[in-house]
């Protein structure tokens, strides 16, 4: 008797599959295979997440670790019907429930990646001066740091993403299907993610504010009003 | 639904059921497509009894060693091979430390060999996960055994050049060319363990390096920064550890700096 | 028959014990060593033979004793014994403080032998670049005879520096014919030019870097006029070459 296929049984079996294995997974239980992911992005995003944090203290780490996992979470819940949508418009024959899954899948590899670098960053963030009288917004230390946990999460994020493409045309059968399809998701998650994260702010050190989940001004403005604003700035002066 | 979709061209749920259930686990040895495989040769299946034999064996039987670090009970062989590593970098913190004297001769060989295990121990979460995600069929105890030949081959080869290291010691104080002397060595010392790793990996069925490189670049950076983190190692200070934080481009030019106003014989590192 | 006689080109170590390594006479190993007998020095290499080891010390200590004693004559007699004294131990030093790194590296880049092959290669290699400049010892005394002494007029003069270049000329030429023996054997160790030339560059970057240090430590070698004969400068252990060459880039520019 055939058995259904069981979910990966660890991170290591997850990483190393192969993009035939992911679809079985997908088509078998992908309501057990996004609990693994559920876990695998909470505990990933959220142990990079509280060591970001801890560069300011110990309560800003927890929730920096609570806020990186939500981000994740929140934009695949508020994109969840627009990806399910695209991917058939595009040409992928799957379901929503199934592209749901897929783009879970894609946060948790991020998610793995964030949690490996994890110590890297702890160690990154112990070495960086605190953001105090010495070391201000405009100092090297806080733009080397910064710039160094942008790059983990790239780096987390091309994977993610990357990860997704052989899946995606071999389930296609067309890389440029595939592609289309990773180019929609990917634009719309980056669209709402960084609203979500501008909404969940702050993540680092907010160094006017005192320690706090979310910031008072939290639905004032958004991430690309900002963005405009800085851009018209900087053209118009 | 668009009707161009195409029908999924993969197999079904219950044949890939059957299919994984038959089918066999990987082979630890790489496929006859890849390079040799490992313990092909009868002289790579004799155990390594001992820390001596594991330093012959890195230098010139590396494959009798990949070979001995996929077998049950390669643990014995990792400790020893960790061991080995620790009291080798400590010697090279001793020539290191030789420079100032004093506390410094006992302070940087500590300094030097916890500087690396904690670098490595920082890296290993990011290296298992790169080498997953390359495809490599490594258990996290294989992944350690390389890390651990890495960081033996890479403290060997430091002993190799303390005395060259010494000799420089002895006969200059300018610090900052002792501390590009000292990262040169280190630098060539790590291509050469990166090189035994990367040998390693291959074979493992990974399909790419990629990973295993920016790995490579995060240990760097990590091994770099640690020798600011934990300064002074070649200067002089009055505490153990540094009482301000800095990141190491900083430091370095700030010692730049200094050693240039003194005349290059400034004693903080 | 043929097992008796000198093994093919790149032929692998285990070849080379067809060769024979019977002892021969000290002229006839020392001739053999300057024609470059590849297929011989690397038979010679494989097996340890102290007698042997100590005949190509003593050419060191002979061949770059006399050319040191040729270097500081012009300055004082008792510079040139210094010389000839200080000439042999930096090779010797830079071999003893390599030797290690040496060792490691020869395998690390391919090239399977043991610590003590790569060692005697070394010091053979050093032994020629000796015996050569040893050779030329009695044309740098005749040089350094004919110029007129070293004083603060003489150091002014273009002989000086025609004097410093045939120094240099011809210590190059000698560590050009010594390494370009030690390749030969390599290539005759390693069976390949390829991994014979890596190893080569390894060896000689590692000697060429210590070598120019225990230069900075031991000098003065020509001395000069308006300092006193000394074994080693009053500051010897002050500063390095790199540092010496790099403060001297940073004037020029």
């Amino acid at each position: 008797m055939v058995t259904p296929l069981a979910p990966p049984r660890s991170i290591g079996a997850f990483l190393r599959a192969e993009p035939g294995r992911f679809y079985e997974w997908v088509m078998g239980q992908p309501s057990r295979l996004a609990g693994f992911c559920l876990v695998s992005i909470v505990i990933g995003a959220g142990s990079y997440g509280a060591a970001t944090g801890y560069w300011r203290n110990p309560t800003q780490a927890l929730y920096t670790g609570i806020k990186l996992p939500l981000v994740m979470l929140l934009t695949t819940l508020g994109n969840g019907l627009l990806n399910g949508l695209l991917a058939p418009l595009l040409g992928l024959n799957a379901t929503f429930r199934q592209t749901f899954t897929v783009v879970l899948m894609s946060f948790a590899i991020t998610s793995i990646v964030l949690g490996a670098l994890s110590p890297v960053a702890w160690f990154i963030v112990w070495n960086a001066p605190p953001l105090t009288g010495r070391t201000n917004i405009a100092s090297p230390e806080y733009a080397m740091l910064q710039l160094t946990l942008a790059v983990f999460v790239a780096l987390a994020g091309v994977i993610g993403n990357v990860r997704l493409i052989p899946l995606l045309r071999q389930w296609a059968g067309s890389g440029s299907v595939a592609r289309h399809v990773l180019l929609a998701w990917l634009m719309g998650n980056l669209f709402l993610g960084s609203q979500i994260s501008w909404v969940l702010r702050p993540f680092i050190w907010d160094a006017n504010r005192p320690v706090e989940f979310i910031g008072q001004d939290c639905f004032q403005g958004s991430f690309f009003e900002t963005v405009f604003e800085a851009a018209r700035r900087v053209i118009f002066l | 639904m668009n009707e161009n979709n195409p029908v999924p061209p993969l197999i079904s749920q219950t044949d890939a059921a059957q299919r994984l259930a038959d089918k066999p686990n990987p082979p630890l040895a790489i496929s006859p497509s890849g390079p040799r495989p490992l313990g092909d040769d009868p002289a790579e299946r004799v155990p390594i009894a001992h820390a001596f034999a594991a330093i012959e064996a890195l230098l010139r039987q590396p494959r009798r060693l990949l070979f001995q670090l996929r077998q049950p009970g390669a643990g014995k062989l990792i400790v020893g091979m960790l061991f080995v590593a620790f009291f080798c970098a400590a010697v090279y913190g001793v020539v290191a430390g030789t420079f100032s004297g004093g506390t410094q001769l006992w302070a940087a060989p500590v300094k030097i060999a916890l500087g690396l295990f904690i670098s490595a121990a920082i890296c290993l979460p990011s290296l298992y996960i790169f080498t997953c995600l390359s495809g490599a069929q490594s258990r996290l105890a294989e992944v350690c055994g390389l890390l651990a030949g890495l960081l033996m081959l890479m403290t060997i080869l430091l002993v190799g050049f303390a005395p060259v290291a010494w000799i420089f010691s002895q006969s200059t104080n300018y610090i900052g060319w002792m501390g590009f002397l000292h990262l040169a060595f280190w630098l060539v010392a790590t291509l050469f363990g990166v090189r035994f790793m990367k040998n390693g990996f291959s074979h493992a069925q990974a399909k790419s390096q990629a990973g295993v490189n920016v790995w490579i670049i995060i240990f760097l950076l990590v091994a770099v920064q640690m020798t600011t983190a934990l300064r002074p190692i070649i200067g002089k200070s009055d505490t153990f550890f540094p009482t301000e934080k800095k990141f190491f481009l900083g430091h370095w030019f700030d010692t730049l700096r200094e050693a240039s106003e003194n005349n290059g014989t400034a004693h903080r590192y | 028959m043929a097992r008796s006689t000198v093994s093919a080109p790149h032929a692998r170590p285990n070849v080379l014990k067809l060769v024979p390594t019977t002892s021969q006479p000290a002229p006839a190993e020392f001739s053999t060593l300057l024609r470059g007998e590849a297929a011989a020095i690397s038979a010679w290499s494989t097996e340890w033979n102290a007698r042997r080891f100590a005949s190509h010390l003593v050419i060191i200590f002979l061949g770059a004793g006399c050319y040191g004693a040729a270097m500081g004559g012009w300055r004082d007699p008792q510079q040139a014994l210094f010389v000839a004294i200080k000439f042999p131990l930096i090779i010797l030093l830079t071999t003893l403080g390599n030797a290690l790194i040496n060792g490691m590296l020869a395998p690390l880049l391919g090239l399977n032998i043991p610590f003590r092959q790569s060692f005697s290669a070394v010091v053979m290699g050093f032994a020629i670049t000796s015996a050569i400049l040893g050779a030329f010892s009695p044309l740098t005394a005749f040089m350094v005879w004919n110029a007129p002494p070293m004083t603060a007029q003489a150091v002014s003069l273009p002989v000086y520096n025609l004097i410093k270049l045939a120094h240099v000329g011809i210590i190059m030429f000698a560590g050009i014919v010594g390494n370009a023996r030690l390749f030969q054997l390599l290539v005759q160790l390693s069976g390949g030019h390829v991994l014979a030339s890596r190893v080569l560059l390894a060896w000689l970057s590692g000697n060429l870097f210590l070598g120019a240090q225990l230069s900075w430590i031991l000098r003065p070698f020509i001395g000069s006029p308006e300092l006193p004969v000394q074994f080693l400068r009053d500051g010897a252990l002050h500063g390095n070459f790199y540092e010496n060459v790099f403060n001297s880039l940073t004037h020029i520019f």
